[in-house]
């Protein structure tokens, strides 16, 4: 429960300061997706139940706030989240490449479905285009803004679930022997 | 944790497929009925603007602060420059002030004055950008309460920014022209032509948009003055939007399309003006019905 509760506290953050910070700090035009990041590490480290959860308020505060049709985003952030708690079982909390490998993935998929839903069906076809000046900048700058993201995110883990100390049981007749 | 968590023992695929039936019914139910949704969407605004509000400000003391150090090798070498500068426009000036009492006398010939001076505009300060990199819209930090409607133009540098396309209480949403799902009825203004201006994400990143309709046997000189169409059904007439330029006839050979540089630098807005005065278009519509 603690750990739903903060980490929409820090969606909320996040979401913030994606919209009013980040414009100032934008490379060539281009903002970092925090919240793909967000949705992907809760995703990878907690399991499709969670992953689903912040890809849902991820959504609803992207669509609900700037979007026209309510449901395009909201559905692709649970989707990030939902894959990624799929690879739950590759998580191992000091290994950074695999999970910076995911959001890199997460956000490139995010951006093809983005594309698909809201520009191909209008007639924009030059998908090349918006892969190279626009998915593969962002996700350049989204991996940059992620390492240090996924560091809080655990630092936040750590305060709220300190790591306990294995139970002693089988170790100790390890060191007996 | 484990224990917890195996209570509950919904398979997240059924999760999954029942939020992806909601989002199907949100969608239509948020196209065809957006009225329903104003309250959520309100209810979320006015919890995360004020937020907004305030981080954008430290946002941009920290831009300021950014600019100050990247540009302080430069102020020098520009300092001359600009007194050089200084010196030749303010030879210039005196020529334009004497153009500017000429001016005068043509506008109130063209009445065109009448046309900019006399809409009502309210200031409004921009707080927040759209937050993805696909649309260029942003939100507004003033609302109904202080007059704002739907489809009231903005504008800013004295040219023509967007359209309000969402109200709430205390913010709006604001679409701008270079945004890729905007089309503006704009109007040559010496040549009397009418044309489409429609944003382009793709040529949004080389500061131009495009045009396209006008006349193919007009001939027309780069640089024409590009401004809101009588015809329009959102935009108020006569709002300067941009420059041509590079025009040429299109693959059917009937119609020119072109390029144009709007007069509003987009990338740093931060004031504008909300016109408020609503284009009434509902007597026009209930007559074609």
């Amino acid at each position: 429960m603690k750990r739903y509760l903060s980490m929409f506290l820090l969606i909320v953050l996040c979401f913030v300061a994606q919209t009013s910070i980040f414009p100032h700090l934008a490379l060539t035009n281009i903002i970092p997706n925090l919240m793909v990041v967000l949705t992907a590490v809760s995703g990878f480290m907690h399991g499709r139940k969670f992953g689903m959860y912040s890809g849902f308020v991820c959504g609803v505060l992207v669509d609900f706030m700037y979007s026209d049709v309510i449901g395009v985003s909201l559905f692709i952030f649970v989707l990030i989240g939902y894959l990624n708690g799929v690879f739950n079982k590759l998580y191992f909390k000091d290994d950074l490449s695999i999970p910076l490998f995911a959001i890199a993935f997460s956000d490139i998929i995010y951006g093809l479905l983005y594309y698909i839903c809201n520009f191909l069906l209008r007639g924009r076809f030059q998908i090349l285009y918006y892969i190279k000046s626009i998915m593969i900048p962002e996700m350049i700058y989204t991996i940059l803004t992620g390492i240090v993201l996924y560091h809080l995110i655990h630092w936040i883990e750590d305060r709220l679930y300190p790591p306990q100390d294995v139970p002693l049981g089988k170790g100790d007749k390890i060191n007996n022997l | 944790m484990r224990k917890k968590s195996s209570k509950i023992t919904i398979d997240p695929k059924y999760i999954l497929a029942v939020i992806l039936f909601f989002c199907i019914v949100l969608g239509i139910v948020s196209y065809r009925f957006s009225d329903k949704l104003t309250p959520i969407r309100s209810a979320i605004g006015t919890v995360i603007t004020p937020m907004q509000k305030g981080v954008n400000t430290i946002g941009s003391k920290l831009s300021e602060k950014l600019d100050y150090v990247t540009t302080m090798k430069n102020t020098v070498d520009e300092n001359k420059k600009l007194k050089q500068e200084l010196e030749e426009l303010s030879a210039e000036n005196k020529l334009l002030q004497q153009d500017k009492y000429e001016l005068e006398n043509f506008r109130e010939l063209y009445d065109l004055d009448e046309q900019y001076a006399g809409y009502p505009k309210v200031a409004a300060r921009v707080v927040s950008s759209d937050g993805d990199n696909w649309y260029n819209s942003f939100i507004i930090d003033k609302g109904t309460e202080d007059g704002i409607q739907k489809n009231m133009n903005v504008m800013a540098d004295g040219g023509l920014v967007g359209l309000v396309t969402k109200v709430n209480k205390s913010y709006a949403k604001v679409r701008s022209i270079i945004d890729d799902d905007s089309n503006v009825s704009g109007t040559l203004l010496k040549e009397n032509e009418n044309c489409i201006v429609s944003g382009n994400l793709q040529l949004m990143n080389e500061g131009v948009i495009e045009v396209t309709g006008i006349d193919g046997n007009a001939e027309i000189d780069d640089g024409a003055e590009v401004v809101t169409s009588q015809i329009s059904d959102k935009y108020l007439p006569g709002i300067l939007i941009g420059y041509l330029k590079d025009l040429q006839k299109d693959s059917s050979n009937v119609t020119q399309e072109g390029y144009l540089s709007p007069v509003v630098d987009f990338s740093g807005l931060d004031m504008v003006f909300v016109i408020t005065e609503v284009k009434d278009s509902d007597e026009l519509e209930e007559m074609l019905e």
